[in-house]
């Protein structure tokens, strides 16, 4: 049958990694696949995993959720970047109009110590969770809602520390890291608390506790290339790391054990 | 487990450390350069300096306290880079790179390991080998050995080594110790590359004038 060319379609060439488990050995599997330059990346390997199914083969497992750039589910490196190659933005919002008909493209997972193969381009990011619990939380009372404004926020902080929130838990930027660490990701966590008032509390015990656990997890030491703030989809700032620093000597300087 | 230990045994900690100890060799190396530049006043000038460098009481003190500088930044180093280098044992096939990393930030861990080999060179050179004479003309020591072929490639390599590790060490020292305002950030980065270049122009001047003119 002769299928017609519509007006943007792509043929795309598609390296994917496949590994059946963590440890396992895994290779790239070469793919043929027809885009079209509205489609999202995760829509291109949605095209290629029914085409694999339709032919009895099995299809790649990605994670992925709300594919509007904000859960942090998709994670894959594309051609040697996190999120592929357009600047703050994740692999679901990057969009085929970035490639050309006939482009080879290369797709692995996430690789870090911390962040082990589960199956093709899924990693397990529980280490993430992990750091969050540690100290990623605040003493509210919970009850009737407070009062709007009833606590004073200084507006640059609120701006910083919304900027900080804005971290999505991906882990681009452990998977751009040349060392595999975590301290971008680490640092927005704590930096959204730390700015606030209502962060205050547990402040240095904060500091201590998700650093700690941080190391505990494998991931490498930042050694300053900043690679990470370059590859995060939120444009977090590597200033929140050097914030972190300075809350752990802080914490470090005033703990009494 | 004492707090300070605690400190020692954790990433920032130990990053806290490469950053203090490498600030201070910085400050060190300043100094260095600035008596090094005596010999453009000539042999004497140079002799002149070291003299009364080496009469001072206190200089026992001060090359132990260089030499603890040394191991300290040395030690913590293998130590950051050993945990670095087993984070990612299975390596990316594609070329990982965002464009925000340097060929200096990542040498660090090859012109560090460089300028050791090349420091027990140069201590053997002028520190050790003059206490196996009975007398010695130091400006005439480092004239033969910048002279020759081989001294002057060590020498103008080593310090080519120094450019390329301070270009990057010393805007990430303030950034580890968490002065990393954006208002200043500029200022710091501008401070690091002039005290790299004065560092290489200074030291590395030296080769070239003896090595030309001689």
């Amino acid at each position: 049958m002769i299928q017609k060319k519509n007006h943007g379609d792509l043929r795309i060439v598609l390296e994917v990694w496949r590994q059946n488990g963590p440890g396992a050995p895994g290779a790239f599997e070469e793919h043929e696949v027809m885009a079209n330059e509205h489609m999202s990346f995760l829509e291109l390997l949605d095209v290629l995993n029914e085409q694999l199914v339709e032919s009895g083969k099995e299809p790649f497992v990605f994670e992925h959720d709300c594919r509007e750039g904000i859960c942090g589910s998709c994670a894959m490196t594309i051609d040697g970047k996190p999120h592929g190659p357009r600047d703050r933005t994740t692999a679901c919002q990057l969009h085929m109009r970035e490639y050309r008909n006939g482009d080879r493209v290369r797709v692995e997972p996430w690789r870090a110590n911390a962040f082990p193969v589960v199956k093709d381009l899924m990693t397990d990011r529980s280490a993430f969770d992990r750091i969050q619990q540690a100290g990623g939380y605040v003493s509210i009372n919970t009850g009737s809602a407070p009062d709007a404004h009833a606590i004073p926020v200084n507006k640059e902080n609120a701006d910083m520390a919304f900027d900080a929130a804005a971290c999505i838990g991906c882990g681009a930027c452990v998977a751009a890291c040349p060392n595999a660490s975590a301290m971008l990701f680490t640092s927005a966590k704590l930096s959204q608390y730390t700015l606030l008032p209502q962060g205050q509390p547990e402040r240095d015990q904060r500091a201590l506790a998700m650093v700690d656990q941080m190391d505990a997890e494998g991931f490498g030491n930042c050694t300053n290339h900043y690679e990470c703030e370059a590859a995060c989809p939120k444009g977090i700032s590597v200033t929140n790391i050097a914030r972190m620093n300075r809350e752990y000597a802080r914490a470090t300087l005033r703990r009494r054990n | 487990m004492n707090s300070f230990i605690r400190f020692l045994n954790s990433s920032i900690g130990r990053k806290y450390v490469m950053a203090v100890t490498g600030l201070s060799l910085t400050l060190f190396l300043l100094v260095h350069m600035a008596g090094n530049l005596t010999i453009y006043a000539g042999n004497e000038a140079f002799n002149e300096y070291a003299d009364l460098l080496e009469s001072n009481p206190l200089l026992p003190l001060a090359e132990a306290g260089l030499l603890g500088l040394f191991v300290v930044h040395v030690l913590f180093a293998v130590l950051l880079t050993g945990k670095n280098k087993t984070s990612r044992t299975d390596r990316y096939q594609a070329n990982l790179g965002m464009g925000a990393k340097t060929v200096a930030s990542t040498t660090m861990w090859i012109t560090g390991p460089v300028l050791l080999v090349f420091l027990i060179i140069h201590i053997w050179d002028f520190r050790i080998s003059k206490e196996l004479m009975k007398e010695y003309d130091l400006a005439q020591m480092v004239v033969d050995r910048l002279r020759h072929p081989v001294g002057f490639m060590i020498y103008s390599g080593a310090i080519a080594m120094v450019g390329l590790h301070m270009w990057h060490a010393f805007q990430s020292a303030f950034q580890t110790l968490g002065v990393a305002h954006p208002r200043y950030r500029a200022l710091i980065q501008n401070t690091g590359r002039l005290i790299t270049v004065l560092l290489v122009a200074g030291f590395g001047g030296i080769p070239f004038y003896l090595f030309f003119t001689g």
